[in-house]
Protein backbone atom coordinates (compact mmCIF):
# COMPACT_ATOMS: atom_id res chain seq x y z
CA UNK A 1 0.00 0.00 0.00
CA UNK A 2 2.75 2.00 0.87
CA UNK A 3 3.78 1.89 -2.44
CA UNK A 4 1.06 2.57 -4.06
CA UNK A 5 1.13 5.58 -2.14
CA UNK A 6 4.51 6.23 -3.68
CA UNK A 7 3.80 6.25 -6.56
CA UNK A 8 0.48 8.23 -6.36
CA UNK A 9 2.76 10.99 -5.19
CA UNK A 10 5.50 10.48 -8.00
CA UNK A 11 2.71 10.25 -10.21
CA UNK A 12 0.96 13.75 -8.93
CA UNK A 13 4.61 15.22 -8.62
CA UNK A 14 5.52 14.43 -12.58
CA UNK A 15 2.09 16.19 -13.54
CA UNK A 16 2.76 19.25 -11.75
CA UNK A 17 6.31 19.53 -12.87
CA UNK A 18 5.05 18.69 -16.67
CA UNK A 19 2.60 21.88 -16.12
CA UNK A 20 5.08 24.15 -14.58
CA UNK A 21 7.15 23.55 -17.78
CA UNK A 22 3.96 24.30 -19.80
CA UNK A 23 3.73 28.11 -18.29
CA UNK A 24 5.89 29.18 -21.76
CA UNK A 25 7.63 32.39 -21.73
CA UNK A 26 6.99 33.70 -25.40
CA UNK A 27 9.72 36.30 -24.71
CA UNK A 28 12.46 33.96 -24.28
CA UNK A 29 11.26 32.15 -26.96
CA UNK A 30 11.89 34.46 -29.62
CA UNK A 31 15.64 34.93 -27.79
CA UNK A 32 15.43 31.52 -28.71
CA UNK A 33 14.34 31.50 -31.86
CA UNK A 34 17.05 34.21 -32.76
CA UNK A 35 19.86 32.30 -31.41
CA UNK A 36 18.48 28.42 -32.52
CA UNK A 37 16.49 28.65 -35.39
CA UNK A 38 16.07 32.05 -37.30
CA UNK A 39 18.31 30.93 -39.61
CA UNK A 40 16.59 28.22 -41.26
CA UNK A 41 12.81 29.06 -40.64
CA UNK A 42 12.91 32.72 -40.24
CA UNK A 43 12.21 34.87 -36.81
CA UNK A 44 8.36 35.09 -38.11
CA UNK A 45 8.35 31.09 -38.89
CA UNK A 46 7.97 31.80 -42.55
CA UNK A 47 10.81 29.88 -44.00
CA UNK A 48 11.66 31.12 -47.68
CA UNK A 49 13.18 27.80 -48.27
CA UNK A 50 10.96 24.63 -49.40
CA UNK A 51 13.46 22.47 -47.21
CA UNK A 52 12.45 23.97 -44.51
CA UNK A 53 8.23 23.63 -42.84
CA UNK A 54 7.17 27.56 -42.15
CA UNK A 55 6.55 27.38 -38.45
CA UNK A 56 4.18 30.83 -38.32
CA UNK A 57 0.82 30.21 -36.55
CA UNK A 58 1.52 26.62 -35.78
CA UNK A 59 -0.29 24.81 -33.15
CA UNK A 60 2.21 25.43 -29.99
CA UNK A 61 1.41 21.24 -28.36
CA UNK A 62 2.41 19.89 -31.96
CA UNK A 63 5.47 22.26 -31.94
CA UNK A 64 6.56 20.94 -29.04
CA UNK A 65 5.81 17.37 -29.47
CA UNK A 66 7.79 17.72 -32.76
CA UNK A 67 10.63 19.14 -30.80
CA UNK A 68 10.41 16.84 -28.03
CA UNK A 69 10.34 13.76 -30.69
CA UNK A 70 13.45 15.36 -32.63
CA UNK A 71 15.60 15.32 -29.53
CA UNK A 72 14.36 12.20 -27.93
CA UNK A 73 15.33 10.05 -31.72
CA UNK A 74 11.62 9.04 -32.52
CA UNK A 75 11.64 11.42 -35.29
CA UNK A 76 14.67 11.35 -37.03
CA UNK A 77 16.76 14.06 -38.73
CA UNK A 78 19.63 15.00 -38.32
CA UNK A 79 19.64 18.80 -38.45
CA UNK A 80 17.07 19.02 -35.85
CA UNK A 81 18.34 16.14 -34.07
CA UNK A 82 21.46 18.67 -33.29
CA UNK A 83 19.48 21.47 -32.94
CA UNK A 84 16.62 20.15 -30.35
CA UNK A 85 19.03 18.31 -28.18
CA UNK A 86 20.58 21.20 -27.06
CA UNK A 87 16.98 22.64 -25.70
CA UNK A 88 15.54 22.18 -22.33
CA UNK A 89 11.76 21.53 -21.42
CA UNK A 90 11.34 24.63 -20.93
CA UNK A 91 13.02 26.00 -24.04
CA UNK A 92 10.46 23.73 -26.38
CA UNK A 93 7.77 25.21 -24.59
CA UNK A 94 8.33 28.83 -25.24
CA UNK A 95 9.36 28.03 -28.59
CA UNK A 96 6.10 26.24 -29.44
CA UNK A 97 4.47 29.38 -27.73
CA UNK A 98 6.53 31.70 -29.73
CA UNK A 99 6.33 30.69 -33.54
CA UNK A 100 2.55 29.76 -32.97
CA UNK A 101 1.63 33.46 -31.93
CA UNK A 102 3.51 34.63 -35.39
CA UNK A 103 1.11 35.92 -38.00
CA UNK A 104 -0.16 32.98 -38.74
CA UNK A 105 1.32 31.88 -42.31
CA UNK A 106 -0.05 28.12 -41.66
CA UNK A 107 -3.53 28.35 -42.81
CA UNK A 108 -6.83 25.24 -42.04
CA UNK A 109 -7.37 24.17 -45.57
CA UNK A 110 -11.02 22.33 -45.54
CA UNK B 1 33.76 -29.82 -72.83
CA UNK B 2 33.90 -28.56 -76.22
CA UNK B 3 32.71 -25.25 -75.02
CA UNK B 4 34.66 -25.14 -72.11
CA UNK B 5 38.39 -25.37 -74.22
CA UNK B 6 36.97 -24.45 -77.10
CA UNK B 7 40.89 -24.23 -78.48
CA UNK B 8 41.58 -28.15 -77.83
CA UNK B 9 40.80 -29.32 -81.51
CA UNK B 10 41.24 -26.63 -84.49
CA UNK B 11 37.52 -28.59 -85.95
CA UNK B 12 35.46 -26.50 -84.55
CA UNK B 13 37.14 -23.31 -83.43
CA UNK B 14 36.14 -20.06 -84.16
CA UNK B 15 37.09 -18.50 -87.06
CA UNK B 16 39.56 -15.96 -86.81
CA UNK B 17 37.94 -13.16 -84.82
CA UNK B 18 39.82 -14.43 -81.71
CA UNK B 19 40.01 -11.64 -78.95
CA UNK B 20 42.98 -9.44 -79.12
CA UNK B 21 44.25 -9.47 -75.42
CA UNK B 22 45.79 -6.30 -75.92
CA UNK B 23 42.27 -4.48 -76.27
CA UNK B 24 39.72 -4.29 -73.62
CA UNK B 25 37.05 -7.60 -73.77
CA UNK B 26 34.09 -5.93 -76.36
CA UNK B 27 31.73 -6.51 -73.49
CA UNK B 28 33.61 -4.02 -71.09
CA UNK B 29 33.47 -1.54 -74.09
CA UNK B 30 30.07 -1.60 -74.00
CA UNK B 31 29.06 -1.62 -70.24
CA UNK B 32 31.34 0.72 -69.09
CA UNK B 33 29.92 3.89 -70.79
CA UNK B 34 26.67 2.13 -69.89
CA UNK B 35 27.59 2.25 -66.25
CA UNK B 36 28.96 5.72 -66.43
CA UNK B 37 25.72 7.01 -68.13
CA UNK B 38 23.52 5.07 -65.26
CA UNK B 39 25.56 6.73 -62.80
CA UNK B 40 25.31 10.18 -64.41
CA UNK B 41 21.20 9.70 -64.84
CA UNK B 42 21.27 8.61 -61.10
CA UNK B 43 20.45 12.00 -59.70
CA UNK B 44 18.55 13.00 -62.75
CA UNK B 45 16.07 10.05 -62.08
CA UNK B 46 15.99 10.97 -58.32
CA UNK B 47 15.49 14.58 -59.11
CA UNK B 48 12.47 13.76 -61.40
CA UNK B 49 10.72 11.27 -58.95
CA UNK B 50 11.53 14.01 -56.46
CA UNK B 51 9.78 16.19 -58.56
CA UNK B 52 6.07 14.79 -59.72
CA UNK B 53 3.87 17.64 -60.84
CA UNK B 54 1.52 18.41 -58.57
CA UNK B 55 -1.86 19.09 -59.71
CA UNK B 56 -3.83 21.16 -57.32
CA UNK B 57 -7.25 20.18 -58.48
CA UNK B 58 -6.78 16.66 -58.33
CA UNK B 59 -5.52 17.22 -55.36
CA UNK B 60 -8.22 19.05 -53.94
CA UNK B 61 -10.03 15.90 -54.77
CA UNK B 62 -8.10 13.75 -53.07
CA UNK B 63 -8.13 15.56 -49.42
CA UNK B 64 -11.06 12.89 -48.27
CA UNK B 65 -8.51 10.96 -45.68
CA UNK B 66 -6.64 14.28 -44.89
CA UNK B 67 -10.10 16.64 -44.34
CA UNK B 68 -11.20 14.78 -41.15
CA UNK B 69 -8.25 15.76 -39.13
CA UNK B 70 -6.89 18.64 -40.63
CA UNK B 71 -9.45 20.85 -42.54
CA UNK B 72 -11.32 20.61 -38.74
CA UNK B 73 -9.81 24.09 -37.26
CA UNK B 74 -8.75 23.00 -33.35
CA UNK B 75 -8.67 18.80 -34.47
CA UNK B 76 -6.95 17.00 -31.62
CA UNK B 77 -5.25 13.58 -32.51
CA UNK B 78 -6.77 10.81 -30.00
CA UNK B 79 -3.82 8.07 -30.69
CA UNK B 80 -1.42 7.16 -29.21
CA UNK B 81 -0.41 10.74 -28.00
CA UNK B 82 -2.71 13.93 -27.65
CA UNK B 83 -2.05 16.89 -29.42
CA UNK B 84 -3.50 19.35 -32.55
CA UNK B 85 -2.96 18.04 -35.93
CA UNK B 86 -0.74 20.67 -37.79
CA UNK B 87 -2.03 23.04 -39.74
CA UNK B 88 -0.78 22.34 -43.32
CA UNK B 89 -2.50 25.10 -45.42
CA UNK B 90 0.39 27.29 -47.07
CA UNK B 91 2.88 24.57 -45.67
CA UNK B 92 5.79 24.48 -48.56
CA UNK B 93 4.66 21.67 -51.03
CA UNK B 94 7.99 20.04 -51.15
CA UNK B 95 7.75 19.69 -47.13
CA UNK B 96 4.35 18.51 -47.59
CA UNK B 97 5.59 15.50 -49.70
CA UNK B 98 8.76 14.62 -47.34
CA UNK B 99 6.47 14.20 -44.56
CA UNK B 100 4.29 11.93 -46.73
CA UNK B 101 6.73 10.12 -48.27
CA UNK B 102 8.65 9.50 -43.90
CA UNK B 103 5.15 8.35 -42.56
CA UNK B 104 5.27 5.74 -45.98
CA UNK B 105 8.62 4.78 -45.02
CA UNK B 106 8.13 4.39 -41.52
CA UNK B 107 10.52 7.01 -40.28
CA UNK B 108 7.72 8.77 -39.56
CA UNK B 109 5.49 6.45 -36.96
CA UNK B 110 1.99 8.35 -36.20
CA UNK B 111 0.17 5.61 -36.61
CA UNK B 112 -3.02 6.80 -38.64
CA UNK B 113 -0.61 9.47 -40.94
CA UNK B 114 1.31 6.04 -41.93
CA UNK B 115 -1.44 3.83 -42.43
CA UNK B 116 -2.83 6.98 -44.56
CA UNK B 117 0.14 7.78 -46.25
CA UNK B 118 1.03 3.88 -47.40
CA UNK B 119 -2.26 3.78 -49.61
CA UNK B 120 -0.91 7.07 -51.56
CA UNK B 121 1.01 7.13 -54.94
CA UNK B 122 3.65 9.70 -55.34
CA UNK B 123 1.32 11.25 -57.75
CA UNK B 124 -1.03 11.28 -54.80
CA UNK B 125 1.09 12.84 -52.51
CA UNK B 126 2.16 15.59 -55.21
CA UNK B 127 -1.33 16.67 -56.10
CA UNK B 128 -1.93 16.83 -51.95
CA UNK B 129 0.67 19.31 -51.63
CA UNK B 130 0.19 21.35 -54.42
CA UNK B 131 -3.62 21.36 -53.21
CA UNK B 132 -2.30 22.24 -49.51
CA UNK B 133 0.53 24.09 -50.15
CA UNK B 134 -0.55 26.18 -53.07
CA UNK B 135 -2.62 29.44 -53.48
CA UNK B 136 -6.79 28.10 -53.76
CA UNK B 137 -6.99 26.27 -57.25
CA UNK B 138 -8.63 28.07 -60.06
CA UNK B 139 -11.76 26.11 -60.83
CA UNK B 140 -13.11 25.89 -64.53
CA UNK B 141 -16.28 27.44 -64.10
CA UNK B 142 -15.45 30.98 -62.36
Amino acid sequence: MQMIALLRFLAAALLFSAAAAGAADIKAGEAKAKEVCQACHGLDGNSQTADYPKLGGQRPDYLAKALRDYKSGARKNAIMAGFAGTLSPQDIENLAAYYAAQPAVLVVKH
Amino acid sequence: MRALCPRADGADSKPATALDPRLPHPTKILVRPLATLALLLLPALAWSQATVSGDAVAGQRKTQMCAGCHGIDGWRTAFPEVYSVPKIGNQHPAYIVKALQAYKSGERNHPSMRAIAASLSDKDMADLAAYYGGAEPKTASK
